[in-house]
């Protein structure tokens, strides 16, 4: 794996974090910033997954390279789904899905890393 | 909780309840519920495809189990998504059974260990996940009972006062 783009994607996610987290406190809606810093993790996480795949064969035991693959995948589905929640919501709910998705985007890089690190 | 209800200029017509929004299961926070509810059933569905895939025979009971667990939780996911009297009732039945499940299974992987070699989402009451699947029933529950109650409060006479 490379660790410099994990750390840039987990970088990301607290900044969205916060984003949402300070949205959520003004009691504001969705707006570009959230938007643009999804994009971007989301664009890392594309890339991650082609280096991954690339690099999948170095993980020896059968299952452990399937859920690391699944992982791999996985994470890709979580920002796009909760921006779309968001942009529907018209309560300050909508910022709360968004940091929820911050979160767990987070704790699934970190687990991706963890797969790797226990497995090559 | 000082939710801001917009209404939604597309939306509302004038025999419209005023709290509408609130009255459908899949808004507000009923959002974040979902969401939650829909990730759940991506990551065991995931899991239980992986473990049934790749490795069957290992503990195919603990496996069985994920597999209904992910059912339970996209027919929750749907249901309050949804949010019409029907699919509601679904949900609550799906809820219920997720109750029942997270705690008989989360017992018995304590008292019984040997019977659940391996995890799923439900053994040691949710625990790889955070507890999420503990107490997100419960939050669903809740969420449905509040939900008819303020529907059935509405429908009846006399001003319909939004209880928050």
């Amino acid at each position: 794996m490379l660790l410099p783009l994990t750390v840039a994607i987990l970088v990301a996610c607290a900044v969205l974090l916060l984003l949402a987290g300070h949205r959520l406190w003004r009691d504001r809606l969705i707006d570009d910033p959230i938007i643009v810093v999804s994009a971007v993790i989301e664009l890392a996480l594309l890339v991650q997954l082609v280096i991954g795949l690339a690099q999948s064969g170095a993980i020896q035991d059968g299952a452990e390279r399937a859920t690391y693959i699944a992982y791999l995948f996985t994470v890709l589905v979580v920002l796009p789904v909760t921006v779309f929640i968001a942009i529907k919501e018209r309560s300050r709910w909508a910022m709360g899905v968004v940091l929820g998705g911050a979160v767990v985007v987070a704790i699934l890089v970190a687990r991706i890393l963890q797969i790797w690190q226990l497995n090559v | 909780m000082s939710e801001r209800n917009t209404p939604r200029p597309d939306a509302p017509t004038p025999d419209d309840r005023p709290s509408a929004a609130d009255e459908h299961t899949g808004h507000g926070a009923g959002r974040l519920l979902v969401a939650v509810y829909g990730l759940l059933a991506l990551a065991a569905t995931g899991r239980s495809v992986l473990q049934i895939v790749e490795y069957f025979d290992r503990a195919p009971v603990s496996y069985l189990l994920s597999a209904l667990a992910a059912v339970i939780y996209i027919i929750a996911t749907v249901g309050l998504a949804r949010g019409n009297r029907t699919s509601v009732r679904v949900a609550a039945v799906a809820v219920t059974i997720e109750l029942i499940g997270v705690l008989v299974v989360g017992a018995l992987s304590y008292a019984m260990s040997d019977a659940f070699p391996d995890k799923t989402v439900w053994s040691h009451f949710g625990q790889g996940y955070g507890y999420v699947p503990l107490v997100l029933p419960f939050l669903g529950l809740w969420w449905i009972w509040r939900h008819r109650a303020l529907v059935t409060g509405s429908s009846m006479s006399g001003p319909p006062e939004p209880r928050r």
